[in-house]
């Protein structure tokens, strides 16, 4: 696509706040400035991902493929930095992405309000900015440029609903093992699962304890729970990793518990494999966006793009014994 | 110097090298010079946009300030701990604790900003006074009291957000915090200094008027150089003991308040591993972990410092593996220092 560039800065930003409004005019929108005045279909582009927490399995993955997604393109140059879980450290690495000019800034941010006032600085400064996987404060296509991800709440809920209906027909017990308490996901995925299994009025979760993510602290909790509910049939785990830790928990004490994991992450370690071995009943992929982010990053800085899609939901697939072993070799 | 005002506190002790080692000048200004020499590195392998050098952009000087600025909070208030020759492993737990406790406090409680701030500086004070006592009490390690106060406040911080984390929104009404609060995320003259570091910047010079110039400051000198010496000469040393694990509950208790106004935010994982950068800081700027002897002015710079670390290996792309290896040895550097120039001035240990 080729863009006339012309009238002055000042409406080019008048143009890029308008752009959200543009979106149902696909005629107008095509007449508009590009949302970046240094886009080129051969230019040479730095594109800056600010991670939440580089320690968490799930976000390496997301590092992998994004870093994967960008080698395809020419011009792109990815930086990763790492805000190990900090919200002080990660909003002084957008702030240094900032200063460096990079040409995007993708983002998953560690928590949402405290990163909010670091992406405002980045629109201001007139980087678009993509979040990945969590939002901050205000609205896609005002507040920052895009959105893409999953929705927790949402994929918990498929999980809930799929032990209410397939896993636990005739009712019983139930358990989740929740994420590090107080932080977004964890909430989400909690609230998600257990409104999911209010379907089956049968079904009592009978215990909810924090592992923070971590298998060790999954398998301890899950063993004292099984101590306390030795009638549990179910479990929900609100990642892989928990999930692992719970199944040994389960061997340990000698016990055949339906585990459900969540993420679906790839590789020997990961849940995938798990239930294409038995080991699990099912999980549910959380996706990365990563190719969906490095797509949108093409339309802004190669194609020179007036405005694009503000919210991008990447949907969870449900990993069960039927298609693990399908899915394994991808 | 500080020799001299053990003395002054204590009486005679046996006299100081007359000439001064060149090494103790060096440990003396190790942090300064540490920070010159990331300094120096910082403009040699900045990139430069322009011919503008980033890393001497004001933007980024103003964000390496920033990020300090609560670690720096909290290292001030451990520096007059370890200089007693104690330790605060429960400055990071405080300062979730206090975000947690201001959010609530203005977001459920309905309280204004002065309350909430002043009921939230004297928890951290009543915290840290509490560990103390108990410490001196019953002679307890302080590693061990603060490691429960760790596990304490992070207990509590859960109990008080009950298990969810607190947004801070502004305006005027029930369950919004007054607007006012939200400059500590902002930037005052002309947006270029944030108010983060003014708070650390203005806390830093009381601490040192406080440790250099007072009695007050000459008695935590004494007690770490030589307890017994103290306790003999007259010294207070319990309620010293007591005061300093204080002043790191007020320092953790101010850094929440300023993180829960940075970040409109307030959750009990806050500060999670702060007290190591606190540590780090203030062994790097020269303080012995065995005590008697420190400086504040070399904690503000290795806090500096190691800010400073962190953003030219950020702006050059490098991996933060290789940042907490630099860290790692810089801390070897100045502990081997101190040691050298103890043995060199006979105090052995």
């Amino acid at each position: 696509m080729k863009t006339i560039q012309r009238g002055s800065w000042r409406l080019s930003l008048q143009a890029g706040l308008l752009a959200g409004t543009c979106m149902c005019m696909a005629g107008v929108a095509q007449a508009a400035d590009p949302m970046v005045k240094a886009c080129a279909k051969d230019g040479q582009f730095i594109i800056g991902f600010s991670q939440a927490n580089n320690a968490e399995p799930y976000r390496q993955h997301v590092n992998d493929e994004l870093t994967a997604a960008a080698k395809e393109v020419p011009g792109f140059t990815l930086q990763i930095a790492d805000g190990a879980g900090n919200v002080n450290t990660q909003t002084s690495q957008v702030d240094n992405f900032i200063t460096q000019k990079v040409d995007l800034l993708l983002i998953s941010p560690f928590e949402a309000a405290p990163l909010t006032p670091a992406v405002k600085r980045a629109m201001d400064a007139g980087i678009p900015v993509i979040e990945l996987d969590r939002k901050t404060v205000g609205d896609p296509g005002k507040d920052y440029t895009a959105f893409i991800g999953g929705d927790n709440y949402k994929i918990a809920l498929e999980a809930g609903k799929y032990t209410a209906k397939t896993l636990l027909p005739e009712g019983g017990e139930a358990a989740v093992l929740e994420g590090l308490p107080s932080s977004t996901p964890a909430v989400e995925r909690l609230n998600g699962f257990k409104d999911g299994v209010k379907e089956n009025a049968k079904i009592q979760v009978v215990a909810e304890q924090a592992a923070d993510w971590v298998p060790d602290k999954a398998q301890t909790a899950f063993s004292a729970m099984l101590q306390a509910h030795p009638d549990i049939k179910v479990l929900y785990a609100s990642n892989d990793m928990m999930a692992a830790g719970a199944l040994l928990a389960a061997k340990g004490a000698g016990k055949q518990v339906k585990i459900i994991g969540t993420d679906g992450l790839p590789g020997p370690a990961g849940g995938i494999e798990a239930v294409a071995k038995g080991d699990w009943a099912a999980t549910f992929t959380y996706p990365t966006g990563a190719k969906e982010a490095i797509e949108m990053s093409k339309k802004i800085l190669l194609d020179c793009a007036s405005s694009v899609e503000p919210v991008v939901t990447v949907e969870t697939t449900a990993i069960t014994a039927e298609n693990a072993k399908q899915l394994m070799g991808k | 110097m500080s020799e001299q005002k053990i003395s002054e506190a204590i009486g005679p002790v046996p006299a100081a090298p007359v000439h001064r080692d060149p090494l103790a000048l060096i440990v003396r200004f190790q942090s300064l010079i540490g920070l010159v020499l990331v300094a120096i590195g910082g403009v040699i392998f900045s990139p430069r946009r322009h011919g503008e050098i980033l890393f001497l952009d004001p933007d980024n000087i103003a964000n390496i300030v920033r990020a300090v600025s609560e670690t720096g909070i909290i290292a001030i208030g451990m520096t007059f701990v370890i200089i007693t020759a104690g330790i605060d492993l429960s400055v990071g737990a405080v300062l979730g604790l206090s975000s947690v406790v201001t959010a609530t406090m203005m977001i459920s409680g309905g309280f204004g900003l002065i309350p909430t701030i002043l009921a939230v500086l004297i928890m951290g004070i009543v915290f840290g006074t509490i560990q103390g006592t108990i410490s001196s009490r019953f002679r307890l390690e302080p590693f061990i009291v603060t490691l429960a106060g760790l596990q304490a406040a992070r207990g509590l911080a859960l109990v008080v957000s009950g298990n969810q984390y607190i947004n801070i929104s502004y305006g005027d009404g029930p369950g919004l915090a007054p607007p006012v609060f939200a400059i500590l995320g902002e930037r005052l003259f002309n947006n270029t200094v944030p108010v983060a570091t003014i708070v650390f910047i203005v806390f830093a010079a009381i601490a040192t008027i406080v440790l250099n110039t007072t009695r007050f400051g000459r008695y935590v000198f004494a007690v770490g150089g030589n307890e017994r010496a103290a306790r003999i000469s007259g010294v207070p040393v319990s309620m010293v003991k007591v005061s300093v694990y204080a002043i790191t509950g007020f320092a953790a208790a101010l850094a929440g308040i300023v993180h829960a106004g940075q970040f409109n935010f307030g959750s009990a994982n806050d500060g999670m591993g702060y007290e190591l950068t606190a540590i780090a800081a203030v062994v790097i700027g020269g303080t012995s972990l065995f005590g008697g002897s420190g400086s504040m002015v070399g904690t503000v710079a290795g806090t500096i410092m190691l800010g400073a670390l962190a953003n030219i290996l950020q702006l050059n792309n490098i991996t933060p593996a290789l940042q907490l290896l630099a860290t790692a040895a810089i801390i070897v550097l100045a502990a081997v220092l101190q040691s050298l120039v103890r043995r060199r001035e006979g105090l052995g240990r």
